[in-house]
């Protein structure tokens, strides 16, 4: 049953979006004039390449994400059965934790995590 | 117990079974899928509609004015009025855009927000889809609308959406990890993951008092961090409307730049929820251990009430907080998330993780 | 047709449809896109087998951070707008070949192979099993794999810092 409910969700969601893209583009009056498709920067023409190389820092702070997104996953099963694991799982998950720390201690000391 | 007297688990299955007597499975199938998707789609657009009215309105009282007052008794009808002017406006490409893209984005934001819908649980029995990993549903689906935010500001071939969209990105992958581990902490406490099972736990008591001390600190911190998963103010840097005009949905016009401001709202009412359903106790009314009377009367007020008040509470304090403090500088957000948010947060479930040994919790 | 198969036919035809656009797309961000697409009917084909768990990791994952970090590499390269250009003939042909081959050594070894048709209904793996299993320490049980990937995510770490803070400089 999951798995039809998602397809719906999906569909809904497409169906909502697409009717009213359709509506907008076929009954608005429209006109065309050379300016409209400017890009818009408060009035002052634009400049050079839209598309420049960015900063690193946002890929770096994007694979930071990605490895403690990764553990995240790894903790969810560990957190549903805490409960009844006891000592065993308390003492597996520091030893997790710790590890972890350590290497948010690396970024940290090697300025990773700050911004330029 | 006396809270299940509003148990809709009932009427629902009714329908199921009614629907599979009328008709072949197939066609069973469809029809209620559509009733599924009719009513969805309705409550959807009735959220969203309200949700931008009450914004207006609370910052109207933050501010001390009116607000919207001429469309109908208190303005209840401005955002209506509204959608209709939006729908009618004509929808502008722009030189040099990549049209597919500029098109696919409102569609990804809407449909990872009205995915998310579906897990909620709204009363006993109200739910689309029940899973054992909910809550971990629910994160992985709204995280897909940040890659629909990018596209919009890569596509639209303007600096400023795009300035804008590598912003917002990088905020929204950030807290996404505060938002999963402060969950987590209550996860830990709940030992299930179940959205029906997590609310029945707490008919004994809601979880921000059965975990005291860790699961106030995770609820505070799901509080700030989802307020900045969702690009609100005081962390809407990425739509910093004095320097980078709108951010990355600066060149969408018309019932486009609708769908990102529903798609914004509706995150918010999902992300209240969450903090209702797994902080608050959901649905289920307000109890205290042994009180058995107390609990008796509690029991009486209709668990949508309940559900509903807890999610506009958090809603008005999201408000809150977008009019009352300053707009935070790009570094300062990064330095909140990895330096304060996520180590306290690792702290933070160990220490749930120790009082669960020891049984100190309630 | 159930609805099962149904499903499983569509996912699948969203899969290669879109696992050709992507590799055939001249535009890098259309690309990662597609490959979205691809990677969240994946999640749906999890979702159908009753993997609930494994569904919602590649959602998290590859669709909501993978995906994330290709269009954040895209960008940190310059002419990013620029179509790629299209291969010549003399690279298009062997290609075609190699790809050929491929695919009908695949089929082959496919085909040859008796498929036994399956009785077992589709067993539930809840998260409450897998979460038992990673934690315990005696026979079936994966606590050193546990603790082992988060040395493994710690070099990981260490190695994304070394490298990107080396461009840098």
């Amino acid at each position: 049953m999951s798995a039809e409910s998602l397809i719906l969700f999906f569909i809904v969601g497409a169906f909502l979006v697409g009717i009213a893209l359709l509506f907008s583009s076929i009954v608005p009056p429209t006109s065309t004039n050379p300016q409209k498709a400017e890009a818009y920067e408060c009035g002052i023409p634009t400049e050079g390449l839209t598309w420049l190389q960015f900063n690193v820092g946002y890929y770096l702070f994007a694979i930071i994400f990605l490895i403690f997104d990764v553990e995240t996953v790894f903790i969810f099963p560990w957190a549903v059965v805490m409960k009844e694991a006891g000592i065993a799982g308390f003492i597996e998950i520091v030893i997790f934790f710790f590890v972890l720390g350590l290497g948010l201690l690396y970024a940290w000391k090697k300025g990773a995590l700050k911004w330029e | 117990m006396a809270f299940n007297i509003y148990d809709f688990t009932s009427f629902t299955q009714s329908i199921d079974e009614a629907l599979y007597e009328w008709l072949p499975p197939f066609w069973a199938l469809i029809v209620e899928m559509t009733i599924i998707g009719l009513v969805f789609l309705i409550g959807y657009a009735i959220i969203g509609l309200f949700l931008v009215y009450a914004e207006r309105k609370v910052c109207a009282f933050m501010q001390n004015r009116v607000g919207p007052n001429r469309v109908g008794p208190y303005g209840i009808f401005q955002t209506i009025a509204d959608f209709i002017k939006l729908l009618m406006k004509e929808l502008v490409y722009i030189k040099n855009s990549d049209k597919l893209l500029f098109n696919i984005a409102p569609f990804i934001v809407i449909i990872a927000s009205f995915m998310a819908i579906a897990a909620i649980p709204f009363a006993k029995g109200l739910h689309a889809i029940d899973f054992d990993i909910g809550i971990m549903y629910v994160i992985a689906v709204t995280s897909l609308g940040v890659v629909g935010v990018l596209l919009a500001g890569w596509s639209s071939n303007n600096k400023y959406s795009l300035i804008g969209a590598m912003r917002s990105g990088a905020q929204i992958i950030s807290y996404e990890l505060s938002v999963g581990l402060s969950l987590l902490t209550i996860i830990v406490l709940a030992g299930t993951m179940q959205f029906s099972e997590v609310v029945e736990l707490q008919s004994s008591g809601w979880f921000i008092f059965k975990g005291h001390i860790p699961a106030c600190i995770a609820f505070v911190i799901f509080l700030i961090a989802s307020t900045a998963e969702t690009n609100r103010g005081p962390f809407d840097l990425a739509e910093a409307e004095s320097e980078l005009t709108a951010g990355f949905h600066t060149e969408y016009s018309g019932i486009k730049f609708a769908f990102f401001f529903l798609a914004e709202y509706m995150n918010m009412f999902i992300v209240a929820s969450i903090a209702a359903t797994v902080f608050l106790g959901g649905w289920m009314p307000f109890h205290i251990g042994s009180w058995e009377g107390f609990n008796y009367v509690m029991d009486f007020i209709p668990p949508l009430f309940w559900y509903f008040g807890k999610t506009a509470f958090i809603i008005w304090l999201m408000m809150w907080f977008k009019w009352t403090f300053p707009r935070l500088r790009i570094d300062q957000l990064l330095n909140l998330e990895w330096k304060y948010l996520l180590p306290i947060n690792l702290v933070n479930i160990l220490i749930m993780a120790f009082i669960v040994l020891m049984g100190w919790h309630f | 047709m159930t609805s099962n198969q149904f499903m499983f036919l569509l996912f699948s035809a969203v899969i290669v449809i879109f696992s050709i656009l992507t590799v055939t797309s001249r535009r890098i961000l259309r690309a990662a896109t597609f490959l979205l697409f691809v990677l969240v009917s994946t999640a749906g084909l999890y979702f159908l087998l009753k993997y609930n768990y494994l569904a919602a990791i590649q959602l998290t994952l590859y669709a909501g951070g993978i995906v994330v970090l290709i269009i954040f590499s895209i960008l940190l390269t310059s002419h990013i707008s620029e179509k790629l250009p299209t291969a010549g003939l003399l690279k298009k042909w062997p290609a075609a070949l190699v790809a050929l081959v491929g695919a009908a050594l695949c089929i082959v070894v496919i085909l040859q192979y008796n498929f036994p048709g399956s009785v077992v209904d589709t067993e539930v793996v809840n998260v409450r099993d897998i979460g038992n299993s990673l934690i315990s320490y005696g026979e079936k049980g994966y606590a050193l794999p546990f603790e082992v990937i988060s040395v493994l995510l710690l070099a990981a770490l260490i190695g994304a810092i070394v490298l990107a803070k080396k461009r840098k400089d």
